[in-house]
């Protein structure tokens, strides 16, 4: 049997463990509800953008705010993996991977990493990717502008992006980016008819094409922004669950140990009794 | 009067924005904002700012009119005095005498 003392040692080191893990589950939880109200804002936001947007636009097609310079597109679809920046988030960076690997072809895809845990998960399995980010740290003004860039540049992106359920369900998500502007647009379009922005009614400064092009590329940075949020949120939730199962493993342990110290304690006192009581029989054989 | 639910707060407010339309007939309502602040939502005499074509003032009564802003400093009269907004950038929108200002997009 181990001595008390080493026991207490142990014990006292999960009761750290123990305290970590309940700070990181509360600021966990915090980030959670700062986030989820930044989202409802920029959503807001988004709404009133594409309330002109869908008033402006000629035709149905989404051209990443490139109309004037189409030639330059190359011929293949841009992946961006929106990851963690760091561990701590449970598997659900393993899980995008995974998803991202299923369609991935190297010949028709260029890889955009978000995240350092994403980066890393890719370098593991020997996938090269074009560009790593960071992942954003504020959750406030995220300037996406640099993705945009590259977005630009390819004919089609898809985002693989982690999706909060609730606290105790995440999911990996893919979405064509053109899509979810798109898709966040159809919140704002209402049943009643929308009437059309047109040159012959407004005045547009400098031109139709260049107002047209601005939203385009302010609204895909809004839904970029959009997704990298719901990103973070979903990892902020899976890393609470993360630190809830760790919270709960170290007061098990803790428990178990304080059961372990008391039970040494109890063994050496009755041994002690033990060897008392022996020491008595004797010395009354003796007399 | 009419509540509404604040979507920042979740918190049930005073719905005062029909009263607002009914304030002094000689000011627009103006709204600038950004995805994540409000900076200025409130009725006013005019709105000045810069774009490409160089500085321009709003009134009561403007043309339906949409232009992409140059960072300057905007400038809101109120009855209050004189309100001023540092931009970057940003997209106005003029329409029956409201004027929203997107900023950061």
């Amino acid at each position: 049997m181990r001595q008390p003392n080493d026991i207490q040692r142990d014990e006292k080191s999960i009761g750290t463990l123990v305290e970590l893990t309940g700070v990181f589950e509360g600021i966990a939880s915090m980030r959670i509800a700062q986030i989820k109200n930044q989202v409802l804002q920029a959503t807001a936001f988004f709404n009133d953008l594409w309330e002109i947007y869908s008033q402006l636009r000629v035709d149905n097609l989404f051209r990443f705010g490139r109309s004037q310079d189409s030639d330059k597109v190359l011929n293949k679809d841009l992946y961006i993996l929106i990851t963690a920046e760091g561990g701590f988030s449970g598997d659900i960076d393993q899980r995008l991977v995974k998803v991202m690997q299923q369609t991935y072809d190297k010949d028709k895809h260029d890889i955009v990493v978000i995240g350092h845990h994403g980066a890393m998960q890719l370098a593991q399995q020997g996938i090269s990717f074009k560009k790593y980010f960071k992942l954003p740290t504020k959750d406030k003004n995220i300037n996406v502008s640099p993705i945009i860039q590259y977005v630009q540049q390819y004919q089609k992106t898809t985002v693989f992006y982690q999706e909060y359920v609730s606290l105790m369900v995440q999911d990996v998500k893919r979405i064509e980016l053109s899509a979810a502007v798109q898709e966040q647009g159809k919140v704002s379009d209402g049943q009643e008819k929308k009437e059309i922005i047109t040159a012959e009614n407004t005045i547009f400064e400098p031109s139709v094409y260049s107002v047209i092009d601005h939203l385009e590329r302010s609204m895909l940075q809004i839904a970029m922004s959009q997704l990298i949020l719901d990103s973070k949120l979903a990892q902020y939730a899976s890393r609470f669950r993360a630190m809830t199962a760790s919270h709960e493993k170290a007061e098990e342990t803790k428990g178990e140990l304080r059961l372990e110290y008391n039970r040494a304690k109890r063994a050496i006192k009755d041994q002690r009794l033990k060897e008392i009581i022996n020491g008595l029989r004797k010395a009354k054989v003796a007399a | 009067m009419a509540k509404r639910q604040d979507a920042s707060t979740g918190n049930m407010v005073d719905d005062d924005s029909s009263e607002k339309k009914k304030l002094d007939p000689t000011m627009m309502e103006i709204k600038v904002y950004s995805p994540y602040q409000t900076y200025f939502d409130e009725q006013a005499y005019s709105i000045s700012a810069i774009n490409d074509t160089g500085p321009f003032d709003i009134l009561k009564g403007h043309h339906r009119f949409i232009t992409l802003l140059n960072p300057c400093e905007m400038e809101i009269r109120t009855p209050k005095g004189e309100e001023k907004i540092k931009i970057s950038r940003g997209v106005m929108y003029v329409k029956e005498d409201k004027v929203t200002v997107f900023l950061d997009v």
